[in-house]
């Protein structure tokens, strides 16, 4: 067996606050072996951020830490500040979740660079400057001399994070922690930074922890996972036992809860965890999970413990059983469209442009969009960040009036700004936003904010009558009367996306925009938040226009799909052609690049270099054609690609037959 | 109730202020009442009679009038302006400043250049004019010009927080519902400012305290036979080697008020702003 790198024995760490203290770590048992990955999965609020920034010795000053932090046969908690400076960077290197705040805007790239190895190995600016340039190579960047000319915000996000990487290289740590270095990136991007982490490990035999809300993903980098939950590693296995015979009712309730292939809403509900992260206090004891399990008996306080289940698989609970991972496939929810059909027009998309910016620079963000939505059916709005989707979801709202074209919104005509759409249009297309933190106020009460609209836009007066309805909106998000007089602040993300829903639902709305509605979400909460959707179109037969850029929540939630670039339509058809049988190749990239959730599906990986091309910049061609991979020739490059329909309702824009 | 509690056990400075605070506000209201002397009676018989002695508690003045009675009396009219002050300039600071940021553009440059021409006389300098012209001075004409000098500083603060709120979502919530712009910005957006307003107030009443003070050292604060703390400074400090109580004790009520006031309003700013 590989000898530990790092080996962190019994590790606490407690955060003093004025709500009292807080657990962030608690006993926590963590090895990584020599040229080892070793990931860390959990939600958000499991102490996984916290673990590394204490290896790092990054705590804020209200957290206080107790028991061993081994490297190499050192305890890095008894160092001191100078010690530990020797330590980072050199020897344990980290890269963080946003590359841009990581970055100094004001320095150039090849400054922040040089400036690593100057400092930690005594280079001069010459030799400095080479090691960068050869480091930028590593990491497959065209043109390293001109990146580093260049200020990090003349760079996309994805060559941002890459050069963040190469700082953290630069050194030749023997343990590199990446904490989420690829959330902020879009999945096309976030493909390549993960090739690039797993061959630069192999070629410099370091160790690594990798961070991660994302099953899918760890899936591709680990070699081990540990699984954490409210400060706890509750489960630490070889990454194939993890999947296949996860112990832990947290791991199997965690892998279940991903959407995945072939689970759609007219089908089954997915898997959720009822309940939510909470903090934990100083007193508490126990298994950690046992108010959210649905394992649990009499013996989880008394008999809680790590033990090893299998070779090199330790877990502290061994209950979760092989035959708990099947999505509950419901026979009564195949009864689908409750009476209208659902061919009747809803909302008309014609020639759609919007640019923002002034008359020498203008953003194009839609270029000429035209979609139909039918009553009763939901639109996946799928793309890279970028690629218009909110904004087009802004222009159909009224937030946003459109440059040009028409919306047309049951035969009438709504292509303009809030301000002059009449009460009955507003009352009918509601939105929901991504983050319900901010779309909540603050400041009032869930009656308050469901009330509101109900006063405004449907004219009840009798406070008494709209408090009924709103109980009655509550239950059907599954929150209690008891919420009525709960601010915004008081919920957990979960329980406020919910409320949120409520509020878009409360005036009966026709038309529901959701604009990432999950994305902020921990997946099993996003899980709840989707069957929640699903459940209600299908109750009140309201259309969607769902924008995402995670496909398989697109596919779960879709009647169809829209695949969208640089303001303009790639693909569109109902899902299972679009999922099934891509025309585009930008949609087959996407969807080739969607990380699974199963370790034994490895399916061929499209690569896509670069970034989408500056949308100030009229393209004559077509606009995917610098990074397409099944160009056809030059025709590409010089006209907008035909319109080519493969069945009725599915066409994609391409010059390829 | 009990968090506020909990949160002054760990900042004894912010309980010492409102302590202070609170027996100014007592003074104010209960203190002329209950004194030997009125600030005007003039005690021939013990001119710059020496703390303790005679029953002037904190000696006479040259005229043999209680420092003490024009101590308290003077708390009143000092209490008074400033609280009008701070209340009238974040009422209309903040009208100015919320129109300002939530409509932007034109309103918000020609609303802030203005802001920008008073903000540049020195609040000092603006009021003696000001106070020049009028004549004398009384409790209105100088809450008025108080208020005028403090108003730009606050409607920058509530411009800023506005424009932090502005951006949740929320506020498009409003718009999508047909919310009026008044509605968004007093119902929806204030509550949420609330914090660094009401530090902002806070502190505008401290340096109101001090510019009330000053403007009574250079003469053209409240009229004698007012009893005004600035004057009372500038009145003695022709025999502050024969009777330095008559100096020192006002300059203390100044500073103890503005002391204690600062640090109420750092511990507001600790709750509201930081805390959270």
């Amino acid at each position: 067996m590989k000898t530990k790198i790092l080996d962190i024995k019994n590790l606490d760490v407690n955060y003093e606050t004025l709500a009292g203290d807080v657990v962030a770590l608690k006993e926590v048992n963590l090895s990584v072996r020599e040229k080892e990955s070793l990931g860390i999965i959990g939600e958000s609020g499991c102490g996984k951020s916290t673990l590394a920034y204490t290896i790092m010795d990054y705590l804020p000053s209200n957290g206080s830490k107790f028991g061993e932090i081994n490297f190499k046969g050192e305890n890095l908690l008894k160092k001191s500040q100078r010690e530990m400076e020797k330590v980072r960077g050199n020897k344990i290197a980290m890269v963080h979740q946003n590359p841009y705040s990581s970055l100094n805007p004001s320095l150039t790239i090849g400054a922040q660079l040089d400036e690593v190895t100057v400092f930690h190995r005594g280079f001069t600016a010459r030799q400095a400057r080479k090691a960068s340039l050869k480091a930028m190579e590593d990491l497959y960047m065209g043109d390293p001399e001109g990146v580093a000319k260049r200020y990090p915000h003349q760079i996309s996000g994805g060559m941002q994070q890459r050069i963040c990487i190469a700082m953290a290289l630069l050194c030749r740590p023997d343990l590199l922690i990446l904490d989420e270095p690829t959330t902020a990136l879009d999945v096309t991007t976030e493909i390549v930074i993960l090739d690039i982490v797993r061959e630069l490990k192999e070629k410099y035999d370091m160790s690594m922890i990798y961070i991660s809300h994302d099953i899918g993903i760890i899936n591709k980098v680990s070699d081990r996972i540990s699984v954490m939950y409210r400060g706890e590693v509750v489960e630490t296995g070889p990454r194939s036992s993890i999947f296949q015979h996860p112990e832990h009712p947290y791991t199997r309730a965690l892998i279940n809860c991903m959407p995945r292939s072939g689970i759609v809403k007219e089908e089954a509900r997915l898997n959720t965890i009822t309940g939510y992260v909470r903090r934990r206090s100083t007193s508490e004891t126990g298994c950690p999970f046992a108010e959210r399990c649905e394992k649990k008996n009499a013996v989880c306080e008394s008999e809680y413990g790590m033990k090893r289940r299998a070779k090199d698989h330790f877990s502290a609970c061994g209950r979760a059983y092989a035959d708990d991972i099947a999505d509950k496939k419901l026979e009564s929810l195949k009864i689908k469209t409750n009476g209208e059909s659902s061919d009747k027009k809803l909302l008309e998309i014609k020639d759609l442009f919007k640019y923002y910016g002034g008359p020498f620079k203008k953003v194009r963000a839609l270029d000429g969009i035209s979609v139909t939505l039918n009553r009763n059916s939901v639109l996946g709005v799928v793309g890279e960040s970028g690629c218009g989707k909110s904004t087009m979801g802004m222009t159909v709202s009224g937030l946003l009036k459109p440059t040009k074209g028409r919306i047309l919104f049951n035969g009438s005509d709504i292509s303009v700004s809030y301000k002059r759409r009449s009460p009955e249009t507003l009352r009918e297309i509601q939105l929901i936003f991504q983050n319900p933190g901010r779309s909540l106020n603050p400041s009032f009460t869930l009656e308050q904010i469901i009330g509101r609209p109900m006063k405004k836009l449907l004219g009840i007066k009798s406070r008494s009558e709209r408090r009924k309805r709103i109980i009655e909106i509550l239950k059907k998000v599954d929150l209690g009367e008891e919420y009525l007089n709960r601010k915004a602040t008081q919920l957990s993300g979960g329980e406020m996306q919910r409320a949120a829903v409520a509020r878009a639902f409360s005036t009966s709305p026709e038309l529901l925009i959701c604009d990432e509605p999950t994305s902020a979400l921990d997946v099993s909460v996003q899980a709840s938040v989707l069957n929640l959707l699903g459940q209600l179109q299908q109750e009140s037969g309201a259309s969607y226009i769902f924008i995402s850029h995670d496909l398989n929540v697109i596919n779960y939630i879709s009647d169809y799909i829209l695949v969208m670039y640089l303001g303009r339509i790639c693909e569109y058809g109902t899902k299972d052609e679009v999922m099934h049988t891509p025309g585009h190749p930008y949609t087959a990239a996407l969807l080739s690049a969607v990380p699974d959730v199963d370790p034994s599906l490895e399916k061929e990986v499209i690569r896509l270099e670069g970034s989408p091309p500056d949308p100030t910049v009229k393209i004559k061609g077509c606009p995917f054609a610098g990074r397409c991979y099944r160009k056809v020739g030059s025709i590409c490059d010089t006209e907008f690609p035909p319109l080519r329909k493969y069945s009725e309702a599915h066409f994609a824009y391409c010059h390829r037959e | 109730m009990r968090n506020i509690l909990t949160l002054l056990k760990k900042n004894p400075m912010a309980v010492l202020g409102l302590f202070i605070f609170f027996i100014w506000i007592m003074a104010s209201v209960f203190g002329p009442s209950l004194l030997r002397f009125t600030y005007t009676e003039m005690d021939m018989d013990h001119q710059m009679t020496s703390p303790g002695e005679f029953g002037h508690l904190l000696g006479t003045d040259s005229l043999g009038r209680d420092i003490f009675a024009r101590i308290v009396y003077g708390s009143r009219s000092i209490l008074t302006i400033a609280l009008m002050t701070s209340l009238f300039s974040s009422f209309t600071g903040i009208i100015i400043g919320f129109s300002a940021g939530y409509f932007g553009g034109k309103v918000d440059q020609i609303f802030l250049r203005i802001m920008d021409i008073v903000m540049a006389i020195p609040p000092l300098v603006l009021s003696m004019v000001v106070l020049g012209i009028l004549g004398g001075s009384s409790i209105f004409s100088l809450t008025l010009i108080v208020s005028i000098a403090y108003t730009p500083a606050m409607a920058r603060v509530a411009r800023g927080a506005l424009l932090s709120c502005k951006g949740n979502e929320y506020v498009e919530a409003a718009r999508i519902r047909g919310e009026s712009d008044f509605y968004i910005m007093f119902v929806e957006i204030l509550p949420n400012t609330i914090g660094p307003v009401i530090v902002e107030i806070t502190a505008r009443f401290a340096y109101s305290i001090m510019l009330i003070a000053s403007l009574g050292f250079l003469g053209v604060g409240l009229q004698p036979p007012t009893p005004d703390w600035g004057m009372m400074v500038i009145e003695n400090k022709s025999i502050i080697r024969v009777a330095p109580w008559a100096v020192l004790y006002p300059s203390l009520a100044i500073a103890s008020l503005v002391i204690a006031i600062s640090l109420i309003s750092d511990f507001v700013s600790k709750v509201l702003i930081h805390e959270n």
